[in-house]
C-alpha cells in the first residue's frame, strides 16, 4: 500500500491543539513481514475509535531511512503516538492507551 | 582477484595485523568482546578512523550507547578527529544512543518485529559514502532495549549478512558482563562473527592492571593463539606481537 503522507515536521515537543486530530505514525519497511498486519490493526482500530480524530502517517523506512534515523527507530513495525512508541504488531488496547495518553498530554499542554 | 583468495583489510591497529596474516578478511564480521573499560570502542573507532585516513575506506559508525559528542571527544584524545572525517564525508555517525532527545519512549513491545529499520539506516549510509567499514557499538545495549532476545539473535544474523554481502567489513563490539563466562549477553556472539577478538584489562597486582589481547578465532586465517600485550597510548591502541602477556 502506498504511503498516506510524507512525514512532516517532527511532532515532538509540539502540543497538539486541544481538539485537533491526534497524529499516529507507523514506521514500516518493504521487507518487514509483520508490518502489513500492524498497519491493518492500526487502521481498523482507528476507524473503530472514530476516524476523524486521527491522522495516520505511514513512514516507509526502506524509502525514507532518514526519518527513522531522526527518531532513533530501527525495530519495525513501530507505532508512535505523542512521544511514546510501541514495537511489534500492536494490540488495540495498547493503541487506545497511547491515544488517551496523547490526549491527556495535549490537554495539559493547552491549559498551560 | 579470485573469489577464493582472502583479501585482507588493514586494521589500523599497530601490531595487530602481524597476528592475523595482514588484516581482517574483507567482508567478514568481527566481534570485539571484553569487559567494561578494556578498549573495545577505541579499537573499533580507530579501525574506522585509520580506514578513512590511511586506506581510503570510508566508514559508518552506529552508536547505540555513547553519544556522538562523547565519542568524538574521546577519540580526539588520540589525535583522531572524527568530526573532520564526517565533514569530508569519509565517516557517517548514526546516533541511535539513548541521549537522542527526539526518540519516543518505548512503552510496549510485542514479539513480532525485525531490525529491517536498522538495516535500511545503515545501508543508506554505506551507499551514500561508498563505505567499506561498518562498526556497531555495542550489541549489548540491544539486550536492554528489547525483551525478545530470540528475535534479536535471528535478526543479528540477517543484519550482519546484509551489511557484509557487498564486501563491507563489519565490526561488532560486545560487552562481557561481570561474572559472565560467555562473550556477551546474547550468548551467540561467537557464532555470529567469523572472527572474535577479546580484550582484557586484568589486575596483576594490588596496584596495577595489564592490558592484553587474544585472537580467539579468525576463520580462514592462521592467527596467534597467544595472549599479547596491548596498550592504550597517546596515538590510540597498539599491540606488541612479540610480548606475551601474563595478565589475562
Amino acid at each position: 500500500m502506498a504511503d498516506d503522507a510524507e512525514p512532516k515536521e517532527s511532532p515532538e515537543g509540539e502540543d497538539t491543539e486541544e481538539d485537533g486530530p491526534i497524529e499516529v505514525v507507523l514506521f514500516k519497511s518493504n521487507s518487514c513481514a509483520f508490518c502489513p498486519r500492524a498497519e491493518e490493526v492500526l487502521r481498523e482500530t482507528l476507524t473503530d475509535f472514530g476516524g476523524g480524530f486521527f491522522v495516520l502517517k505511514v513512514i516507509n523506512v526502506s524509502e525514507n531511512p532518514e526519518a527513522a534515523e531522526e527518531f532513533g527507530i530501527f525495530a519495525l513495525p513501530t507505532t508512535m503516538i505523542g512521544g511514546v512508541s510501541v514495537t511489534g504488531i500492536p494490540e488495540p488496547d495498547m493503541i487506545m492507551k497511547m491515544i488517551l495518553g496523547a490526549k491527556v498530554s495535549s490537554k495539559r499542554g493547552a491549559s498551560k | 582477484m579470485s573469489d577464493f583468495v582472502i583479501e585482507r583489510v588493514k586494521t589500523g591497529i599497530p601490531g595487530l595485523d602481524e597476528l592475523i596474516e595482514g588484516g581482517f578478511p574483507r567482508g567478514d564480521t568481527i566481534l570485539i568482546a571484553g569487559r567494561a573499560g578494556t578498549g573495545k570502542s577505541i579499537m573499533a573507532n580507530q579501525f574506522l578512523y585509520k580506514g578513512a585516513t590511511e586506506y581510503d575506506e570510508p566508514g559508518v559508525l552506529v552508536t547505540l550507547e555513547e553519544s556522538p559528542l562523547l565519542i568524538k571527544r574521546n577519540m580526539m584524545r588520540f589525535g583522531m578527529d572524527l568530526d573532520a572525517l564526517v565533514k569530508e564525508k569519509k565517516l557517517a555517525i548514526v546516533d541511535l544512543s539513548p541521549s537522542k532527545e527526539v526518540t519516543p519512549m518505548k512503552i510496549g513491545e510485542y514479539p513480532s518485529f525485525d531490525l529491517s529499520g536498522l538495516e535500511a539506516i545503515i545501508l543508506n549510509h554505506v551507499k551514500k559514502l561508498g563505505a567499506k567499514r561498518v562498526v556497531i557499538d555495542t550489541l549489548a545495549i540491544l539486550a536492554y532495549k528489547f525483551r525478545s532476545r530470540d528475535i534479536l539473535r535471528e535478526e543479528f544474523f540477517k543484519l550482519a549478512a546484509s551489511i557484509t554481502r557487498a564486501g563491507t567489513t563489519l565490526i561488532l563490539t560486545s560487552e562481557i558482563p561481570a561474572h559472565h563466562d560467555g562473550l556477551g549477553v546474547f550468548d551467540i556472539e561467537a557464532f555470529l562473527a567469523s572472527g572474535v577478538i577479546v580484550l582484557y584489562n586484568e589486575m596483576i597486582s594490588e596496584t596495577s592492571r595489564s592490558r592484553s589481547i587474544e585472537i580467539l578465532k579468525l576463520r580462514g586465517s592462521k592467527h596467534s593463539s597467544r595472549i599479547h600485550s596491548m596498550r592504550i597510548t597517546d596515538e590510540g591502541i597498539r599491540v606488541w606481537p612479540a610480548e606475551i602477556s601474563s595478565g589475562a
